[in-house]
């Protein structure tokens, strides 16, 4: 298969570029704008953009493959990176985890059969007050995860319904 | 003057040098692996940490503070410094792992980590005994390592290129290869891959690291992740013996170190020359390995009733006399060759000389559009101007077909010209062939006598490069009439000392029986009558062209081996790059 980025994609590139006094710095958003398009940044998209900005292949292969949000293979439609770090650990990540891989019939790293989602273990995603949680496709976060909330998560996203970004003010310290 | 304190010493500087250089080059050490005095230095071993201060001044009188001792007072930088990357400054003092025990406990933790993911395979290991990381840990490590656990796994075996294989468990990610193919090569065909102890060099996928000059990347590593895929498990580093040598495989004469044992030149890597070729070669060029073992020559051949068979010296000697005496002087054309020494040109050109012969032709062997101007040239041979300030006459291929068309007997001088195809069988078919030879070729089939005379790696004998450097190999392997224990100019390996013909590590095969063409020449020489002939090796008959061409007014051995070569004035570049 072959990539090409669109009419719009090019004008981003471009300004993204004009953004640097070099080309190098805009390998990652440049990346980002691959993968927002192709869902993921495949060898072959690695090299449309090494094309598209006149860099060396290698170059753009290191950046891609340092970073791990960028996908160097297909996902699904909806990746689910679920927490098992400390905080979400003691709040019961795990529990989130094997209730996602039961439900999805899949283990964690894998892409269900229609190709709609991915589980993921990751580390701390700086959400700890609002532990467990997850992050849906390197954007929303969904917190306070119990297992009826990520059984409506599933159906929700089945149906291609987003949760809405969620504000959540800080506990204020009192202060005497 | 500038003046900087190294381990309680005063020395005194001109200029801007990083620091660690400037140890190195007083004789001293700091121990590194991804610092190069050629590329760019990213720190990113952490293994030359020294403790580095600046004497404390005054701001409003510029006079340096002092104790109550009456010392310089020293603001120590907070934490120890990479010596690759920090330039010495005025005043600057600093304490290397030799008087400073912050610095020690640094270098050796610092070893421990690179160690803990790093395979201890050094016994199977082609980099153990010229390895940076097995040495300095013998010499700055710890005892053993703490670490219990299992160590990461990463891809073992790697063909990145038709040259090279990775083994990326042994990799330290100093980033030599990827700088190398970023700054010399300019390629820019490796890259780290992943991050943190998962990380190793490679190309972009669907791609091969096939860069011209791929094979300095395994030089330059300082462990065994990047082998080559030629020289791979073929010896141990202290079984063999390394010769100081010149490329003959492209007009640059790039200096090289030839690696020998039982004989047989099993690896070329480059020498530093600062004049030619920095720290590197080109890939080709290691290739002519085989030139030296395979295919030679080996006892002169004669052909008889149409069919070359073996020969002796003698009847090889009486065979060409005859031929020579038996037609008219004007009827012999002697074709000196851009692929052999000067040497071997001008004994050539003084045997027609004084036979009152023609004097030597020779025609250069260009290939247009293969040089890269850095260490690859379109001319293919390494001394075409060696030749041309010989004062032999440079023809082109149809002159020479003329030349050859119109003579009864023919030398040629180690020049493959029916390979060439300068010349075609039919060219060649009424005359009488002589072919001074190294290897077998479909030119040395044609011939009526090959005589073979020794090559780069058998004699010593100079060539003059693309710039008009002259510069000179040594011998690095016997022939059956040289000894290593006789010629003070080979080197000696352990096996070669210890080794007799009884051993099963010592092959009398694999000394060729071949001569050097003034050897060969003289004893011509002397059967045609000639005297004061006789010249026994290449250090003197560059005495004596030194003494009768002007252009090598000055030359010798002594000071090509001082100065790494010696540049030739009134040398024209005739061919770019």
């Amino acid at each position: 298969m072959t990539y090409e980025f669109t009419k719009e994609d090019l004008d981003e590139i471009e300004r993204i570029k004009a953004k640097f006094p070099e080309v190098k710095p805009a390998t990652l958003p440049v990346l980002w704008v691959a993968q927002n398009r192709f869902g993921h940044v495949e060898p072959e998209v690695q090299r449309l953009v090494a094309e598209t900005l006149g860099l060396p292949e290698s170059h753009v292969h290191g950046v891609a493959t340092f970073y791990t949000q960028y996908y160097k293979e297909k996902k699904g439609k909806y990746v689910l990176d679920v927490c098992t770090c400390l905080s979400c650990q003691l709040c019961g990540g795990y529990d989130i985890l094997h209730h996602l891989e039961d439900k999805l019939g899949i283990t964690k790293g894998e892409t269900t059969d229609d190709g709609i989602f991915t589980l993921n273990e990751v580390e701390c995603l700086g959400a700890c007050g609002y532990a467990p949680m997850l992050q849906i496709t390197n954007d929303h976060y969904v917190n306070y995860l119990t297992k009826e909330k990520v059984d409506k998560l599933i159906d929700d996203l089945k149906e291609d319904k987003l949760p809405d970004y969620e504000k959540i003010e800080m506990p204020l310290r009192k202060v005497k | 003057m500038a003046e900087v304190f190294i381990d309680g010493i005063r020395y005194e500087y001109e200029g801007e040098h990083r620091l660690l250089q400037f140890i190195q080059d007083l004789g001293k050490e700091v121990p590194f692996f991804c610092y190069h005095p050629s590329m760019s230095a990213p720190a990113n071993c952490r293994q030359c940490m020294v403790k580095v201060g600046q004497p404390v001044k005054d701001r409003e009188t510029g006079e340096y503070e002092l104790d109550e001792n009456g010392e310089r007072v020293i603001r120590w930088f907070p934490k120890l410094q990479t010596s690759c990357n920090i330039m010495i400054a005025d005043g600057m003092v600093v304490h290397t792992q030799e008087t400073d025990d912050l610095v020690k406990r640094a270098q050796k933790d610092n070893l421990e980590l690179i160690l803990i993911n790093h395979p201890l395979d050094c016994p199977i290991c082609d980099q153990a005994g010229e390895c940076p990381l097995q040495i300095q840990t013998y010499k700055y490590g710890p005892e053993g390592s703490r670490f219990e656990v299992k160590k990461v796994h990463k891809p073992k075996r790697v063909q990145l290129g038709p040259r090279v294989i990775l083994d990326a468990e042994r990799c330290i990610n100093c980033t030599r290869c990827v700088r190398f193919t970023d700054e010399i090569s300019k390629t820019h065909q490796l890259t780290i891959t992943s991050r943190g102890d998962k990380n190793y060099p490679i190309a972009a996928p669907g791609r091969e690291f096939d860069d011209p000059y791929s094979l300095n990347t395994v030089d330059l590593c300082p462990v065994g992740a990047l082998t080559s895929a030629d020289f791979r498990f073929k010896a141990r580093v202290w079984e063999m013996n390394q010769t100081p040598s010149i490329d003959v495989t492209n007009a640059k004469g790039s200096n090289i170190d030839l690696w020998t044992r039982d004989n047989l030149v099993l690896r070329i890597t480059p020498r530093y020359n600062g004049e030619v070729n920095d720290h590197w070669m080109p890939d080709e060029g290691r290739e002519a390995y085989r030139l030296f073992n395979e295919n030679r020559v080996s006892k002169p051949r004669q052909k008889l009733d149409n069919e070359q068979v073996n020969s002796s010296w003698n009847n090889a000697v009486a065979t060409l006399l005859e031929q020579l005496e038996g037609v008219d002087k004007q009827d012999v054309a002697i074709i000196g060759s851009p692929h052999a020494s000067v040497e071997e040109n001008y004994i050539l050109g003084k045997f027609a000389s004084l036979m009152g012969m023609n004097q030597p032709v020779f025609t250069s062997q260009i290939e247009k559009g293969k040089g890269d101007g850095f260490l690859i040239t379109d001319d293919l041979a390494p001394n075409a101007n060696g030749c041309r300030l010989l004062g032999f006459e440079e023809k082109d291929s149809k002159s020479i077909a003329a030349i050859v068309k119109k003579a009864r007997v023919v030398l040629l001088l180690s020049d493959h010209l029916v390979d060439r195809g300068v010349l075609s069988a039919e060219n060649l078919a009424d005359t009488f062939v002589a072919v001074f030879a190294t290897n077998h070729s479909e030119t040395t089939k044609l011939a009526n006598l090959v005589v073979p005379i020794t090559c780069a790696a058998e004699h010593a004998a100079s060539y003059v490069n693309i710039d008009g450097r002259i510069q000179r190999t040594f011998p690095a392997k016997e022939t059956k009439y040289t000894n290593r224990r006789l010629d003070f100019e080979m080197s000696e390996g352990r096996l070669d000392r210890y080794g007799t013909s009884f051993d099963n590590w010592i092959t009398e095969d694999n000394k060729v029986d071949c001569m050097p063409l003034w050897r060969f020449m003289s004893s011509l020489a002397e059967e045609s009558g000639l005297e004061n002939f006789s010249l026994s090796s290449g250090r003197e008959i560059m005495e004596e062209i030194s003494e009768l061409v002007p252009a090598f007014e000055g030359v010798s051995y002594e000071v090509m081996d001082e100065q790494a070569g010696i540049l030739l004035q009134g040398v024209s570049k005739t061919v770019k790059s």
